[in-house]
């Protein structure tokens, strides 16, 4: 029965939850609030089907891919929404962050489902893709409250009465949520980051093929991390930094950081987290096919192990016998574990 | 059944007249003795607040006092003479004044519409008719109506939603909108003005405790600390506290600002991007307009808050029409209410004339018809009273239509005759 429940199934339950919460700058209505969590909730249990499903099916995590990273990260989300939406039922927080669920979702539905190559310890990776994932949904949660904080503020710059049918929180309850969700994100970058180093030393130890540190995706991560580093450090000393506009702004110049590290990692040439798009997988299988007539200075056997390890279904696919090109994988494992420069 | 109020209110009296009627605590509970000695079979509650004093008094059978029995009422009470308060009070009986009660309580009559104090009022008054007994079955039900109808104007519409005066405008609309709670914040008075006093009194509501209390005149800033239970500092200081404030209330009668953006700058690098809520209630100003464009600083005039105060009128207003059809709604379905009880006797004594021959024809049947199993006897008996109630439908449905005008007293009159009902 699982097998049934589609992306579609909670796409469709979070916009209508979504054209609810919009609806009440039209009108009001006493059941709305019910009838919306109603369906928040039915669309996060098929959320929840989903994802589970899923890493039955693969026998694998929900983090074992693009795909179904972005979909977890977007059932925190919804559960960040619930639990605002019922402890501040007048205030309107769907209609920020819903918007960013359906982004997710939309996101994922186009994202690779390919699973990414199984890590040399699995507790590690999974603090290492679960530490992201908070990451990512505590600073577009950030990036939420920096939005309401100016908003907020503009309003009652221009000394307009609060909008009845548009309720934000307060500009301390914001200021509060804005400088614990860059603290919990620099915590959790950090954890992500000393992780992912643990489990590269871990790959090289297996003679495994690891991330070389000047990767676009960890230095974009490595980036982000100083930031927020660096503003918790002189937020600690320098307590200015952390109130008022200044910490909406943080929150946004994080969300930035955070974009352009997703960006990284779904455009460019990447090793990290099997993010090898498509483009990149046609080069690699061009260029091995290619090897007897161009030499440019291209690790072979490293590269060739490298797309076959993360994308399986390739190899399993290729018609191995009746491409001879091919034949250069199935005589990788006589090269040796790193190859050398043919 | 009569359903009436008496009384005077803002709508028509002066305030000389309404301080004269007016009941305190104790007066009230004392009228109330007096009037159950006065009027032993009708029900009564006074309401009396600022802006009105109004008897509602009610009776099922027993006739209720007219316009002057109530006036000489109060003016024995008041030790006034009768004529001189007779041309102010006003009467209302049946719907008028059920619909009265509803307008009262749900602040549709209140000199500013749609004010939160009255139903508060309302239900003290109700309480207090009740411990002394002064109340019955009519009012119980009238007041407890009126409560609900209250609360359901409040859902239904935003007329209680919009503040309308300037210092509740600017706690409920701006201060609430910049902090969350107030309790560890410190608010800083500048003056000792009226509006000052006020504003406190909101913001006291919303938790605040900590204040400080800043006077040209230091003496009278100690006396002003003492009232609100804050402390008093000199205006030498003023510079040090606005570095240490988070709301300002500030309503000197100085003929200059006291604070220049040049006295500014330095107090704001002192406070840390710390928002600042300041509330100049003093014309004219304190604070140099130009502070409220730092950043982080959110100044208010009385000009700025009188607009929106203006404009939360308006939209009050605009949700009266709606507000009315509710207790026009409530009151006609209380009275068709009210009406049909009126009935109940006469219903009741259809039901029993009807029953007595059903029983008397069921119990000769089965006297001779034995053998009857017990199945078969249950419903003989069900048929009859399906027979006795499908008879009965059609009087007891004509007598509820009447009901929803008026009590009927004709078909009643009919039924009785009809039927040789008596009491």
């Amino acid at each position: 029965m699982l097998s049934h429940v589609q992306i579609f199934c909670f796409l469709a339950s979070y916009s209508v939850a979504l054209a609810l919460e919009a609806s009440r700058l039209w009108f009001r209505s006493g059941i709305r609030g019910m009838v919306m969590l109603g369906f928040v909730v039915a669309g996060w249990i098929a959320h929840t089907a989903f994802l589970y499903h899923s890493a039955i099916t693969a026998a694998r995590s929900p983090l074992s891919s693009n795909r179904d990273w972005l979909l977890l990260a977007a059932w925190v989300m919804v559960m960040v929404y619930f639990y605002l939406a019922c402890y501040h039922p007048t205030t309107h927080f769907g209609v920020f962050l819903l918007p960013l669920v359906l982004c997710l979702i939309v996101a994922a539905r186009f994202a690779d489902a390919e699973h990414f190559p199984r890590e040399p310890s699995k507790i590690w990776g999974v603090i290492h893709g679960t530490s992201i994932l908070l990451a990512t949904v505590t600073v577009l949660f950030g990036c939420v409250a920096g939005l309401m904080y100016l908003g907020q503020a503009d309003r009652l710059k221009r000394k307009r009465p609060p909008y009845r049918k548009f309720r934000l929180p307060s500009l301390e309850w914001l200021q509060t949520a804005n400088s614990r969700a860059i603290l919990a994100s620099m915590l959790l970058v950090g954890v992500a980051v000393a992780s992912g180093i643990v489990l590269n030393l871990l790959n090289a130890r297996q003679s495994s093929p690891s991330i070389p540190w000047n990767d676009p995706v960890v230095l974009g991560t490595l980036a982000m991390f100083g930031w927020l580093l660096m503003h918790a450090i002189i937020g600690a000393f320098y307590r200015p930094i952390r109130q008022g506009h200044k910490v909406a702004y943080l929150t946004l110049v994080s969300f930035v950081f955070l974009v352009i590290a997703l960006a990284l990692g779904m455009f460019v040439s990447t090793k990290h987290g099997g993010v090898v798009g498509k483009l990149q997988i046609e080069n690699c299988k061009l260029k091995i096919a290619n090897y007897g007539e161009s030499r440019e200075g291209w690790h072979v056997p490293e590269l060739a192990k490298g797309v076959v390890s993360r994308h399986p279904r390739l190899a399993q696919n290729s018609p191995r016998a009746s491409c001879p090109q091919f034949s250069i994988y199935n005589s990788l494992p006589s090269l040796g574990p790193t190859g050398g420069p043919l | 059944m009569n359903v009436q109020v008496v009384g005077c209110s803002h709508h028509g009296t002066s305030i000389v007249i309404r301080e004269r009627l007016a009941f305190g605590r104790e007066q009230a509970e004392e009228a109330l003795q007096q009037w159950r000695l006065s009027f032993r079979d009708v029900e009564g509650v006074l309401l009396s607040t600022c802006n009105r004093v109004e008897i509602y008094a009610a009776s099922q059978s027993a006739p209720i006092p007219d316009v002057e029995e109530i006036g000489r009422f109060l003016a024995r009470f008041h030790r006034l003479d009768p004529s001189e308060i007779a041309p102010h009070l006003f009467v209302n009986t049946d719907q008028a004044a059920v619909r009265h009660l509803f307008n009262v309580a749900a602040s549709l009559d209140s000199m500013v519409l749609g004010e939160p104090q009255i139903l508060a009022q309302v239900k003290q008054a109700y309480q207090a008719a009740t411990e002394r007994e002064a109340t019955g079955p009519l009012l119980h039900m009238a007041f407890q109506t009126a409560i609900r109808v209250a609360r359901r104007v409040t859902t239904e519409t935003a007329i209680h939603q919009r503040r309308v005066s300037i210092p509740s405008v600017a706690v409920a609309d701006f201060a609430r909108q910049i902090f969350e709670r107030f309790d560890d914040k410190e608010t800083l008075v500048i003056g000792a003005g009226e509006m000052a006093e006020e504003t406190l009194r909101y913001l006291r509501d919303e938790g605040a405790r900590r204040i400080t209390v800043i006077n040209r005149s230091f003496e009278r800033a100690c006396q002003r600390a003492r009232e609100w239970q804050g402390q008093a500092r000199p205006w030498e200081e003023l510079h040090n506290a606005l570095a240490r404030a988070d709301l300002v209330i500030s309503t000197t009668g100085a003929g200059k600002p006291i604070v220049s953006i040049e006295d500014f700058r330095p107090i704001q690098a002192a406070r840390g991007q710390r928002p600042l809520f300041v509330l100049d209630l003093a014309v004219p100003r304190d604070f140099d307009p130009i502070i409220g464009e730092c950043s982080d600083v959110y100044l208010y005039s009385v000009d700025d808050l009188q607009a929106t105060c203006q404009n939360n009128r308006a939209l009050r207003d605009k949700e009266l029409p709606a507000a009315q059809r509710i207790v026009e709604q409530e009151s006609r379905r209380f009275m068709a209410e009210m009406y049909h009880r009126a009935t109940g006797p006469v219903i009741q004594q259809l039901r029993d004339g009807w029953h007595k021959p059903k029983e008397e024809e069921l119990r000769r049947l089965m006297n001779r018809l034995p053998n009857l199993e017990q199945r078969a006897q249950d419903e003989i008996r069900q048929s009859f009273d399906r027979l006795v109630n499908k008879l009965l439908h059609p009087p007891l449905e004509s007598l509820r239509d009447e009901s929803r005008e008026g009590v009927p007293h004709g078909l009643l009159d009919a039924l009785a005759r009809l039927f040789q009902l008596r009491d």
